[in-house]
């Protein structure tokens, strides 16, 4: 286990591109310690910024108490990348593969351009988790991001595939323009929930303040997928979707194709 | 060699590579899974005729179904991939897709693979969702009930199938309470089933018939009617016989899916009614399992 343990607070943004389990393994102290990272865009030894305890194996631990440590995780796809403390943001940013984990709470963009790989939060997460940069043309692209606390506005915008579970509660236009994928929200979600969804599944475990009226109810249902799911989601973050077999549905969004749909678990 | 007062010849059942897949068929309750299994996998006693061999290998509890609900595994084997896949969608389109409430699984992985829910989705007429959980695809197909849920595609297994062994017997009640305990020995094998009516049948069938279109015929060396007229396998004491088919996944799986058969039935034993017990082959030319009698009793 690599152990990488903050000094002091930096005076700007880190970008901590390039500090994963996969590039710092078997590598000497010295070595790691000489490796630039940029604050603020200027080059800056990772010795001046982290302690470095080297180790072996495929453990990467960075300990921190504040939340100017940017693109944690980035490109990750092997191995397991543990935060004690707070993250910034674009966390898990193009993560492939492996078990990204933050301890405290993330910032914006997090899981943006993921394809693989498993994201765990155990604080809150900020806007825009799994939702496209601006710029392109899809967010989140698979593997599992699952938050234990709340998480901001826009949760999964133009998200493609894969699965977020949350079990706090999440901010407006939630599952905004989803293109497909999973979104499970165990405490609902506020207004214009699954605005310009096309495709995909927004789950929530109570009724969100508002849908927009572009989606039509197709009554309660069961739904032997939801059964299917419940399995998945407790080997990940167990509580977080509840043993039920029906939901009230919502099909829409009509104004998109309405081919997704709205699930208000029941 | 003599076991419990019944003759074990000393011949061997000749059986073949089979392509299989095993599948999971859950519903609400039992029942339900098990009118579908038993639809889906009816009609499937030998592949002479029925495209393939099929069976229900066991039931599941909840805790054992990718969805949480009852169910039961069960086994499909054909002589190929293409007849395999076709009977396997055909039969989960008309036997499973069609039962309330059920969904369908793999069963089993492989290196290749088969199409489950892949082309049956279509029925959805393009409401149909695809859902990938846990790096596995599913369908959710709008039903009247709500909706069939089918995995994509299922594993690919390279199997044995036509394992069998002939139970001789002094009545044809004697034999058929003998191979009632075989059966019931030989479904608490995994990976086994006996595809039969009750995994027992009466119509032992050799290569051919004087017929030309038929490619398999009665086998009178061992019907005890034609004793006289024909060539026969059977001595004055034997009334029946029956016989038990058995196709399993491995080649270690069919060792032991035969050993309980026959111990099964060798524990009944001369005390009931029981005189020998053979098996069928071809004379080794045609299959390349062989299972000597002798061999797995000893």
């Amino acid at each position: 286990m690599i152990t990488l343990t903050l000094r002091t607070a930096p005076d700007g943004r880190v970008d901590m591109t390039g500090v994963l389990p996969e590039t710092l393994a078997g590598r000497a102290a010295s070595d790691i310690t000489a490796q630039f990272l940029r604050v603020d865009g200027n080059p800056v030894a990772l010795g001046d910024l982290f302690e470095v305890a080297p180790g072996e194996g495929d453990v990467l631990v960075i300990r921190t108490d504040c939340d100017r440590l940017d693109c944690l995780g980035k490109g990750m796809t092997a191995g397991t990348l543990r935060v004690e403390g707070l993250a910034g943001h674009y966390v898990g940013q193009d993560l492939r593969g492996g078990k990204l984990e933050i301890q405290g709470d993330a910032g914006d963009y997090v899981a943006n351009g993921m394809k693989g790989g498993l994201l765990r939060i155990h604080g809150n997460a900020g806007d825009w988790l799994g939702a496209a940069l601006v710029g392109d043309r899809t967010g989140m692209a698979g593997g599992v991001v699952a938050v234990d606390g709340d998480a901001g506005d826009r949760l999964g915008d133009r998200m493609r595939r894969g699965l977020i579970l949350v079990r706090g509660k999440a901010g407006d236009a939630c599952g905004a323009r989803l293109l497909a994928g999973t979104i499970v929200v165990a405490g609902g979600c506020g207004g214009l929930s699954g605005f310009g969804l096309r495709r995909g599944s927004l789950i929530l475990g109570r009724m969100p303040e508002s849908i927009p009226a572009t989606f039509n109810d197709a009554g309660v249902v069961e739904l032997s997928y939801l059964g299917l799911l419940h399995r998945h989601a407790e080997s990940i973050l167990p509580g977080v979707f509840p043993p039920v077999s029906s939901a009230r549905r919502y099909m829409g969004d009509l104004a998109f194709g309405g081919k997704g749909e709205i699930l208000v678990l029941v | 060699m003599i076991i419990n007062g019944v003759l074990i010849d000393d011949t061997y059942a000749e059986a073949f590579g089979m392509k299989a897949t095993r599948i999971v068929i859950t519903a609400d309750s039992m029942t339900w899974a098990k009118h579908a299994a038993n639809a889906a996998f009816g009609f499937a006693t030998s592949v002479i005729a029925c495209g393939c061999e099929a069976g229900i290998e066991r039931e599941l509890s909840s805790e054992e179904t990718p969805d949480g609900r009852p169910g039961v595994a069960g086994l499909l084997f054909a002589v190929s991939t293409k007849e395999l896949a076709k009977q396997l969608e055909r039969r989960v389109g008309q036997c499973v897709l069609t039962c309330p409430t059920t969904a369908v699984f793999a069963g089993c992985d492989g290196e290749e693979s088969l199409p489950l829910g892949k082309n049956l989705r279509y029925f959805g007429d393009g409401w149909q969702m695809s859902k990938v959980i846990a790096g596995r695809r599913y369908w959710r197909i709008p039903v009247m009930d709500g909706e069939f849920l089918a995995e994509e595609s299922t594993g690919l297994l390279r199997s044995v199938g036509g394992g069998n062994f002939l139970v001789l017997a002094r009545s044809r009640g004697k034999a058929l309470a003998a191979c009632e305990a075989a059966v019931a020995a030989i479904a608490r094998v995994p990976g086994a089933i006996a595809p039969f009516p009750g995994g027992v049948a009466r119509s032992g069938s050799k290569i051919g018939s004087k017929y030309k279109a038929l490619p398999a015929s009665t086998n009178e060396a061992f019907c005890p009617t034609l004793r006289g007229v024909a060539k026969s396998e059977l001595g004055p004491e034997v009334e029946a016989v029956l016989e038990i088919v058995i196709d399993a996944v491995t080649d270690a799986s069919m060792r032991v899916a035969m050993k309980a058969g026959l111990d099964a039935v060798c524990a009944i034993g001369a005390a009931g009614g029981i005189v020998r017990l053979s098996a069928g082959n071809y004379g080794g030319r045609l299959g390349q399992f062989h299972y000597r009698l002798r061999e797995i009793l000893a």
